[in-house]
């Protein structure tokens, strides 16, 4: 139950990142849906469910590309799992948290992409990387307080059908 | 170290790392052979409700968009498509006198007829889902007779992409522009043939020319036809730059495609093997 919602969330960010369009792009590079809303929710868990939800994120990311569906699993389990560790270790109400994680989470998660399946312009895909760190951070803001703002609504509901 | 590996969310990531590898062997190994691979499969149809939910939202957004629009700009629109249907109607009356003039000279010389397209009509439900994949999710799949390596055309006849994998009710295509896209290409004006190739960019590359190829900036580039797998003729792109090598004794050709991802919205897909379309 507690991958319930996560696994929803994740299949309509992949419907919504095939039909994303190209205007909100930074350098040639549309936000990474998927990765994002799994930071999302990592950052607010633990490693190994972060591991486990990358794990889902990169089946399905895979799946709708068509290509590499190994890299994308791998990749994206790893990012979760480095996800999950930041609030072990660093998690805090600073805004600032989700924002920076979401930029060196891209960067990890694109290098380990790219170390499997190695681009022909270097130039570009640097371009890339710089372009989906950008929108991505900005996207991981608003996900990111959107969910807790849900869970926390959440919470008080089931506190009040206790009472 | 051991202790490390010992934890337990460790163990997880290790356990489903082993997992991933295990399954992109297994997808790597069906892409190759062209047959259905049931993990993706299954994540596909999972997905498919969803990407196309956010596809109508897009088309319902654009309808709303386009109905919005002052009167005096839909005025303006409906009289340039006036005269562009009695352009066209203009340009098909001589095309298809030039059609009959083709085919009565076909049975004079005795040439094998073209035989007609076969083809299945789709829409885009999904493109660009990745930063580093030029790919696209079709509506139809191998229940409409779609197979691996069929092409992928716009309704104006222009190349777009190459079926990549199909499972029963959607298909992925793989975009010209994409790395791994590889094509038989010619110069419509010259005939000088090489590989056309993705660059992961906005551009792409026809290589293989030799070094005095008959090739210049504006030529229109189209398939070769070559391995009888995507029809000779359709258009590709035209040629930007010209590069000519006097060490390799070759010649490239940047080559901008004639229609970019974001505008596509209906496809036809063709049959491997069929000839020149007519």
């Amino acid at each position: 139950m507690r991958y319930f919602w996560p696994v929803v969330a994740l299949i309509a960010a992949a419907g919504l990142q095939g039909n994303l369009p190209s205007a909100v792009s930074v350098f040639g590079a549309k936000p990474d849906v998927v990765l994002v809303v799994l930071v999302s929710y990592a950052l607010a868990a633990d490693p190994e469910f972060g591991a486990g939800l990358g794990f889902v994120a990169g089946l399905l990311h895979g799946s709708l590309v068509g290509f590499s569906l190994g890299s994308f699993i791998v990749t994206r389990t790893i990012t979760g799992f480095l996800a999950g560790l930041v609030t072990t270790r660093l998690f805090s109400e600073n805004p600032l948290v989700p924002v920076l994680s979401a930029v060196w989470l891209t960067i990890v998660c694109e290098a380990l992409f790219l170390l499997f399946n190695p681009r022909p312009e270097i130039g570009i895909a640097f371009r890339k990387v710089i372009g989906e760190c950008i929108s991505n951070a900005i996207l991981t803001l608003l996900v990111f307080y959107m969910l807790r703002s849900l869970n926390t609504r959440r919470k008080i509901k089931l506190a009040n059908a206790r009472i | 170290m051991l202790s490390i590996l010992r934890e337990k969310a460790v163990l997880t990531l290790l356990v489903l790392i082993a997992l991933g590898v295990g399954i992109g062997a297994g997808h790597n190994h069906a892409l190759d052979r062209g047959s259905a691979f049931v993990v993706s499969d299954a994540a596909s149809l999972v997905l498919r409700p969803s990407a196309t939910v956010f596809h109508l939202v897009g088309v319902a957004a654009n309808t709303a968009v386009r109905v919005a629009r002052p009167r005096r700009l839909l005025l303006r629109e409906n009289a340039d498509l006036r005269r562009e249907v009695v352009r066209l109607r203009r340009q098909n009356a001589v095309l298809t006198e030039a059609a009959q003039e083709n085919e009565r000279l076909r049975t004079a010389l005795g040439l094998k007829q073209s035989s007609r397209i076969e083809m299945v009509a789709s829409e885009v439900i999904s493109r660009a889902e990745s930063t580093w994949f030029d790919t696209a999710t079709i509506d139809k799949g191998s229940r409409a007779g779609i197979r691996k390596g069929w092409a992928v055309i716009t309704p104006d006849w222009r190349l777009v992409g190459q079926i990549l994998d199909t499972d029963a009710f959607s298909s992925r295509f793989v975009a010209l522009t994409d790395a791994n896209s590889a094509i038989g290409a010619m110069v419509q004006r010259s005939r000088s043939s090489g590989i056309l190739q993705g660059q992961a960019g906005d551009y792409l590359l026809l290589s293989y020319l030799p070094r005095d190829a008959d090739v210049k900036a504006g030529d229109v580039v189209v398939s070769s036809g070559m391995g009888q797998v995507i029809p000779k003729g359709l258009v590709v792109g035209r040629v930007v730059k010209v590069v000519r090598s006097e060490v390799m004794g070759s010649a490239k050709a940047l080559v901008r495609p004639s229609i970019r991802m974001d505008q596509i919205e209906q496809v036809f897909v063709v049959k491997s093997g069929q000839g020149v379309p007519r």
